[in-house]
Formats: C-alpha cells, sequence, structure tokens
C-alpha cells in the first residue's frame, strides 16, 4: 500500500500541474477562453462574487445560504416525518408487507419529475423547492429507517427479553439504539438526494441560489463563473458529507461495538 | 418456507397500493381536493388520453429511454474501465485518484450550464449530463471492489502461476463483482433522476419534456401526473431488470 503522505503529496501535484496547463492551453489558444476560462480568470470571478456579486448586488454568500436555507427546510422537514412514521412501519411487519410497495415506488418517482406538478400546486416560489427537497428525502429516510429497525440483530433483542424488557421499553432501549447508525447512514444519504435536487430545482424560476447561479451566468456568457459555483457546490456537498461523517463518529460510539463484543 | 412468505409479500404489496390509488380515487372524488388541481387516477388517465396519443406518449418515453441507456452505458463502460486501472495499476490510481476525489462531490446536475458550454443545446449535453450520473458510482465501486479483494485469492492464483492481465480478467474482475453491480445499480437510478432534471431544463422531446411542456402551456394536471407515474413505473421496472440481470450474472461466481 502506497503511503497517505505520498498520496496527499502526488494528489496536489497532479491538481496543480492540471491548473497550470489549463492555464497555459489557454494562453497559448490551444482552449478557448469561454469554454475553458483558466484559473486566473475564475480567481476573478471569485473577486467580483465576494465583492459585487452575480446578479448584481447578490454575492457569493447569499446564494450559498439561500441555497443552504432551502434545503435545511426540506431536509429537517422530511427527516421529522420520515423517523417516527418508519419507526412505526418498522415495528409491525404486516404494515410494513402493506406499505413496501408504495414506498419503493415513491421513491422510484424521480424527485425532479414533480417539478411542474409542484409549480402548479405551490407557485414557482419557494415553497416548490423545499417540497421537492422534502419529498426527495423523505423516501430516501423513510427506507432507511425502516430497514435499520428491521436489520436489528435479534440476539439483541432475545437478549433484551431475558433481562425482562418487552413492549415499548424493549423498542426504546435495545431496538432504537441499535438502529440508529443505519438511521444515521440514512441521513447522510438524505442529505446528499436533497443537494442533487435543489441544484436542478433552482435552475427553473429563480435567480437566487447556487442552481440559479451557475444558470445565470451561463446565460451571460460568465462561464468562470459557472465554474466557481460548481466548485463551491461542490467544496459544500464535500463539506457537508464529511461533517455528517465525523458527527456520526462522535455521536454513535457504539456504532462498531458489537463486533468487537462477539471477539 | 420462502416462496410462500414472498408469495404473501407481493399480494399484501398489491394490496398496498390498491388501498392507495383507491384512497387518492375517493379523495379526489369526494371533493376533498380540487380535481382540477390534483385529479384521481381515473380522472388523470382519461384526461392524459383525450389531449396525448398512445403514439405520442411513446415517442416521448422512447426517446428517454434512448438518452438515459446511452449515457448510462458510456458512464458505466467509463467508470468500470478507470476504476479498475486505479485499483489495480498503483501509478495510475495515483494520478486518477485525485482528480475522481475532486469532481465527485459535484453532483451531475450542476454539470448542466458548462455542458451545455461545451456540447451547445443537442444531444451530446444531455449524453454527458447522464454520463456523469452513472461514472461517479460506477468508478468509485468500482476502484473500490479492486482494492479489497481478498489478498489470499490472488495468492492463490499466483501460486496457479496467473498473472498480469489474466490475473486481471480471471481473479480480479470477478472478485469485485459484487462492488461493480452495486455501483451499476445506483448508476442506474442516478442516470434515470438525473434524465427527467435535464428534459425538463433543456430539452424538445422525453418524457421530461412532456410534462414540463403541458405545465408551460396551461395543460391538465392529469397528463402531468400520468407523465409522473410513467417516470416512476420505467424506473422501478429497469431497476428490477438490472437487479435480476446482476443475480443471474454474478449468481455463478457468487453463492447467494
Amino acid at each position: 500500500m502506497t503511503r497517505p503522505a505520498t498520496q496527499r503529496i502526488v494528489a496536489v501535484l497532479v491538481i496543480g500541474l492540471l491548473l497550470f496547463v489549463w492555464e497555459l492551453a489557454v494562453a497559448w489558444g490551444w482552449l478557448r477562453v469561454y469554454q475553458f476560462p483558466p484559473p486566473s480568470r475564475i480567481a476573478d470571478g471569485l473577486r467580483e462574487m465576494v465583492t459585487t456579486g452575480f446578479p448584481t448586488g447578490i454575492t457569493i454568500w447569499s446564494h450559498t445560504l439561500t441555497t443552504l436555507w432551502r434545503i435545511l427546510q426540506g431536509y429537517a422537514a422530511a427527516v421529522a416525518l420520515a423517523i417516527p412514521v418508519g419507526l412505526v412501519i418498522g415495528a409491525f411487519p404486516t404494515l410494513d408487507r402493506l406499505t413496501a410497495s408504495v414506498v419503493v415506488f415513491c421513491r422510484s418517482v424521480a424527485t425532479l419529475s414533480l417539478l411542474p406538478l409542484a409549480i402548479v400546486w405551490f407557485g414557482a416560489g419557494e415553497l416548490t423547492k423545499v417540497v421537492l427537497i422534502g419529498y426527495g428525502c423523505f423516501w430516501v429516510m423513510l427506507s432507511n429507517v425502516i430497514a435499520a429497525v428491521k436489520q436489528v440483530d435479534p440476539a439483541l433483542v432475545r437478549a433484551g427479553r431475558s433481562f425482562g424488557l418487552s413492549g415499548p421499553r424493549l423498542y426504546r432501549e435495545v431496538v432504537l439504539p441499535a438502529a440508529t447508525p443505519r438511521m444515521f447512514a440514512g441521513a447522510r444519504m438524505a442529505l446528499g438526494v436533497g443537494f442533487m435536487v435543489i441544484v436542478g430545482a433552482e435552475m427553473i424560476g429563480t435567480i437566487e441560489g447556487l442552481g440559479a447561479l451557475i444558470m445565470e451566468a451561463r446565460s451571460f456568457y460568465r462561464s468562470e463563473i459557472t465554474i466557481l459555483g460548481m466548485a463551491v457546490i461542490g467544496l459544500l456537498g464535500f463539506a457537508i458529507s464529511g461533517g455528517l461523517g465525523w458527527l456520526q463518529g462522535r455521536l454513535l460510539p457504539w456504532e462498531s461495538g458489537l463486533d468487537a463484543v462477539r471477539r | 418456507m420462502s416462496g410462500v412468505r414472498a408469495g404473501s409479500d407481493a399480494l399484501l404489496g398489491l394490496a398496498g397500493i390498491c388501498i392507495a390509488l383507491l384512497a387518492w380515487e375517493a379523495a379526489a372524488r369526494s371533493g376533498a381536493v380540487d380535481p382540477a388541481i390534483f385529479p384521481s387516477p381515473t380522472q388523470a388517465i382519461a384526461a392524459a388520453t383525450a389531449r396525448l396519443g398512445l403514439a405520442d406518449v411513446a415517442g416521448h418515453a422512447a426517446w428517454s429511454m434512448a438518452r438515459v441507456t446511452g449515457g448510462f452505458l458510456l458512464g458505466t463502460v467509463a467508470g468500470v474501465v478507470i476504476g479498475v486501472a486505479a485499483g489495480w495499476y498503483r501509478g495510475f490510481g495515483l494520478v486518477a485518484r485525485p482528480l475522481i476525489e475532486l469532481l465527485r462531490p459535484i453532483p451531475p446536475l450542476a454539470w448542466i450550464p458548462l455542458a451545455i458550454i461545451w456540447f451547445g443545446l443537442g444531444e451530446p449535453s444531455k449524453l454527458f449530463i447522464i454520463f456523469l450520473g452513472a461514472f461517479f458510482p460506477v468508478v468509485t465501486a468500482a476502484y473500490h471492489g479492486v482494492t479489497n479483494i481478498d489478498p489470499g485469492l490472488i495468492r492463490a492464483a499466483q501460486t496457479f502461476g496467473l498473472r498480469g492481465p489474466a490475473l486481471l480478467w480471471r481473479v480480479a474482475i470477478p472478485a469485485a463483482a459484487p462492488d461493480l453491480a452495486t455501483g451499476i445499480r445506483i448508476g442506474w437510478g442516478l442516470s434515470f433522476g438525473v434524465l427527467v432534471a435535464a428534459e425538463l431544463i433543456a430539452a424538445d422531446r422525453g418524457l421530461g419534456y412532456m410534462i414540463i411542456n403541458e405545465r408551460n402551456t396551461g395543460g391538465s394536471v392529469g397528463v402531468i401526473i400520468v407523465g409522473i407515474l410513467i417516470i416512476g413505473m420505467l424506473n422501478l421496472g429497469t431497476d428490477a431488470m438490472i437487479a435480476r440481470a446482476i443475480d443471474w450474472k454474478i449468481g455463478r461466481w457468487h453463492g447467494n
């Protein structure tokens, strides 16, 4: 195995070299400036986005905050609804088998295909975007909560019974903690879905938010701002999934505990 | 035993769908929701058959399927080749991985404007977006699969005299197949979601275009609902087909 330090050095070199060649290729006329705005031009774009903003007055910060706020509303509502519903469905096998096909179907409906319907119902404003994010997050979260409850190791449940636990107490003190890691994984997945949905939803009917920014920039032939916006979207996605992974390790120290106990 | 169980599962699942559809039908018929903005299933189908011919819908669906299949195949082939190579050849992996990790957090839809800048508004830009939807899950899974092969397996094969491409082809790739399969299924789902979005934003045919056009021209909500249901069923059906094909293909190598 290659050492992590070597990997990191090579990574920096590769990316640095790529940016350098890109800059040169544009300077020598091999690549068109509009199609491949060089790093120096993107840096200028960043300066403009931080100070005056694009469209004028809307800085990169307010685009980012708008997007984050939309995701947060839809995501929080979806998770808050999916956890109780999923726990109930997961607790009763018959209910689970009855709802399974509906859940699978609703999850298969591409979230953005609901956009035209959402516009008819809620107009082209904020609510439509929040509802779409909520829809996408909800079904992913719901199926993960149900799976989490169903996958709880039967040995744990039997052990809990031997200690005299039953009914709601057994559920709360044994099933719930054992299901939490998978639920958390579902929460991460759902956030990823929310992130995908918002970029698409913002491309229609708004000028605020990162999805709108990259689309608007293209219409005004500002490709460097498009690329800048993509970079911010990528960074956000990276930071959010990394942050949740870290949180998972901190909040759920018993996650990998069972394997250790068995050994 | 498991056959009986699966049969009753399917029956209960069907019952669940019927209950949901009946509740929806009843809500719209009783006036609990306004049928003009939320028609019942039968009303939606009636509106759709009145406004669209079967040939129109089939044409849109065919375009969508052709796009998603093309982009998905390109993305899968590129993902498998690059992912396996990056996992197998250390030097290539060192160079390729940072680039993949750099681009992977950007959702495929965020590439739409750049795709239009690079390829124009035609088919290539849509293929490119769908390609990305399949590429990243597949390349990640392929890399993971190849780098996590049981070393004992490789050593055993080497003892039997296999090396180089033969070792890769006959041992490493079959061993990584379950990971590849997972990546391919995720990739198909993502390609499909991306397809619809791409058709909503910039297309002049396809199912995504069909529904956004219906709303833009002030048409019937029933048509939109039928379109959404068709998209959902296509996604579900094709995913099931891919799962079946994977089971059939990989079941030979792996006991489950």
